[in-house]
């Protein structure tokens, strides 16, 4: 096993521990990450029943609740919130010992992310399964679409985790980065498709959200997952977009790390 | 081949010309400087408002032109007050900070360059930065650090019941590091810090805040290390005691710069010829001339404080002891800032010509 292996998988075990001890607190985060997709789907729901044929842009309340089922899976699976964190590292100084170890401080953070995950889903599928009983979404799934699909969540969650991170690399200049966070994650609401199908978006937002990585991370592998992707060779072209704006996110991770560990001067003395 | 840069280091090359080679220094720092730009402005509401607009900002010096070299194996004290720059020069041979300019070279890395392969020779011990995971025991913390410097299975088993038997931590490996005591979580550190053998050590006041019985034992431990492992080791910290029981060269700094560098005798008898004696007593003893012995420090109730001659100390003690009715008498060495303080005439006393004219003249003979 090569070292950053072994270390990735010591830093995975000590975040499964440390998510134990905090039992409550992440059952309180995984609810408001079901809450979220859940209120959605009540609001479009709604509000295509209101219309004349029951549908806004295609969708009818069966399809709102597959496109927001597959999302809620999808949301949870592919999250990241360093943008939250690593300003909070540099301003309290505790990233300095993490830099002093021989492995970049990033394998700590995916372990992390993983290792949230990994530990709330013992709670999430129940959930899962009680929402899709109340919803009764409407699903028209072949085999090569759930296998893409699961795919595509793999790659969005990288996606999302390493431009995330390329993003939180903002506090080695403004260590003050809440604000950062809540732009990303506003980015992800309706960039992302989480807010709103991109289809019932207007034209103009539904093509700027095509120029941008959020689509890729949230909407594109539930619309994969629900069936609503048809022509498998869209559905490769998805995943080797995904593919690309990996390779963007880590050549940017790559080019912004030295920099930001060159300015980085924690809280000196 | 590489010759060390830096003047001061001409006595640490020494050339064998029956093995033709070079012993270098282990680390070798020449006109190290480092400096912040901070933002400053008025207190106040309107000077808040002010600074959106007209945001001032002011170069702090925090290292100014250091130069030292450590040989393999050497424990070298770093004195200073507050703000001095002695964390501020760690950081940089650590590899935390960049310098503004000058050179340094530690175990023939530059320190800055954060190879993982420098970062797997040294340890960085910060008094106050914790490296352990503060919601877990003490042993989960360790396995990550084996995990992450590669030790083998049977040397960390080693290391580890080495470290917990000279630490005396047994009793506390199990238990979270937030529910343990400041002297347990320092003492669990030190352990984390030295489980993969570091060559170089830095520790940054590794005693802030434990009590005086503990300051002892993480002092005895430190020169054990030493001397068992031959690890070279640099040790900021406010406490003298930490340094005259650790280190024979010491390194004063003030405002960035290096005042003195040499061994921990010289620096005694040049900073520190005073004791300091404070006496409770029973009974007011007012009208009694204090001065008269040494410099009145303090004096409230029947508390005094004085500064007397080292040489004075014992027929100063013995008058006090005849002439008043004393209830507890200490003697005390002088606080370090008040040493370093008195010895250079004050941070304000001094101006920069002649702190740098100092420093040479004193680290000159190194």
């Amino acid at each position: 096993m090569t070292a950053v292996a072994r270390s990735f998988f010591a830093f995975l075990r000590k975040g499964i521990a440390v998510m134990l001890q905090y039992r409550g607190e992440i059952v309180l985060w995984a609810i408001w990450g079901l809450v979220n997709p859940a209120v959605s789907y009540a609001l479009w729901s709604a509000a295509a029943e209101s219309n004349a044929d029951g549908t806004i842009a295609g969708f009818g309340r069966g399809e709102f609740a597959a496109y927001f089922f597959a999302m809620m899976i999808v949301g949870h699976l592919t999250q990241a919130w360093d943008t939250y964190e690593i300003g909070h590292l540099v301003r309290s100084g505790e990233m300095s010992p993490k830099l002093l170890r021989p492995i970049l401080p990033i394998w700590e953070a995916l372990a992390g992310n993983l290792s949230y995950k990994i530990t709330t889903l013992a709670f999430v599928v129940p959930m899962w399964c009680l929402f899709a009983w109340l919803v009764r979404p409407t699903f028209d799934t072949s085999a090569w679409q759930l296998g893409l699909g699961l795919i595509a969540i793999v790659l969005g969650a990288v996606l999302n985790f390493v431009l995330n991170y390329v993003f939180a690399l903002v506090a080695f200049w403004t260590p003050k980065l809440d604000a950062m966070g809540e732009l990303y994650f506003g980015a992800c609401m309706l960039w992302g498709g989480r807010f709103a199908p991109l289809d019932a978006l207007p034209d103009i937002l539904r093509w700027l959200s095509g120029l941008q990585p959020f689509k890729w991370m949230f909407a594109f592998p539930s619309e994969l997952i629900m069936g609503r992707i048809t022509d498998p060779s869209e559905a490769f072209r998805g995943l080797g977009i995904q593919l690309a704006w990996i390779a963007v996110s880590i050549v940017g991770f790559r080019a912004l790390w030295s920099v930001a560990v060159k300015r980085y001067t924690a809280v000196s003395g | 081949m590489r010759l060390p840069s830096c003047g001061c280091c001409a006595i640490a090359v020494r050339c064998r010309f029956w093995e033709s080679r070079i012993d270098m220094p282990l680390i070798e720092v020449d006109n190290l400087s480092k400096t912040f730009r901070v933002p400053e402005r008025e207190g106040g509401f309107l000077a808040a408002i002010r600074s959106v607009f007209n945001r001032r900002f002011r170069q702090v010096h925090a290292v100014r032109g250091v130069s030292f070299c450590v040989e393999p194996g050497e424990i070298v004290g770093f004195l200073g007050p507050n703000g001095a720059g002695k964390t501020t020069t760690l950081k940089m041979l650590s590899g935390l900070l960049h310098p503004t300019s000058g050179t340094a070279t530690v175990l023939g890395d530059v320190p800055w360059r954060r190879h993982s392969e420098y970062l797997r020779r040294i340890s960085m011990l910060m008094g106050q930065r914790s490296q352990l995971q503060w919601d877990l025991p003490a042993l989960d913390s360790f396995m990550v650090h084996a995990a992450v410097y590669n030790i083998p299975k049977d040397q960390y088993r080693q290391r580890l019941d080495k470290l917990v038997e000279m630490l005396e931590l047994g009793p506390v490996l199990k238990k979270q590091i937030r529910t343990l005591s400041l002297g347990e979580r320092m003492k669990c550190e030190i352990c984390v810090s030295l489980l993969h053998g570091p060559e170089v050590l830095f520790l940054d006041e590794p005693t802030i805040g434990v009590d005086i019985t503990m300051q002892a034992r993480i002092r005895d431990f430190i020169g054990d290390y030493n001397r068992r492992y031959g690890a070279t080791i640099i040790l900021t910290s406010h406490y003298m005691a930490d340094v005259t029981a650790l280190c024979k060269r010491v390194i004063v700094i003030d405002q960035g710069r290096i005042l003195f560098d040499g061994q921990l005798e010289a620096l005694s008898e040049k900073l520190a010829p005073f004791k300091v004696i404070a006496i409770d007593l029973d009974a007011d003893t007012d009208g009694y001339d204090f001065a008269a012995l040494g410099d009145v420090l303090a004096k409230e109730d029947r508390k005094v404080k004085l500064r007397v001659p080292k040489g004075a100390a014992a027929s100063v003690t013995g008058r006090l002891l005849r002439e008043l009715p004393v209830l507890d008498l200490t003697i005390e060495d002088p606080p370090i800032e008040d040493v370093i303080g008195r010895a250079f005439g004050g941070s304000s006393g001094v101006g920069p010509e002649e702190e740098t004219s100092a420093a040479e003249s004193q680290g000159g003979d190194r």
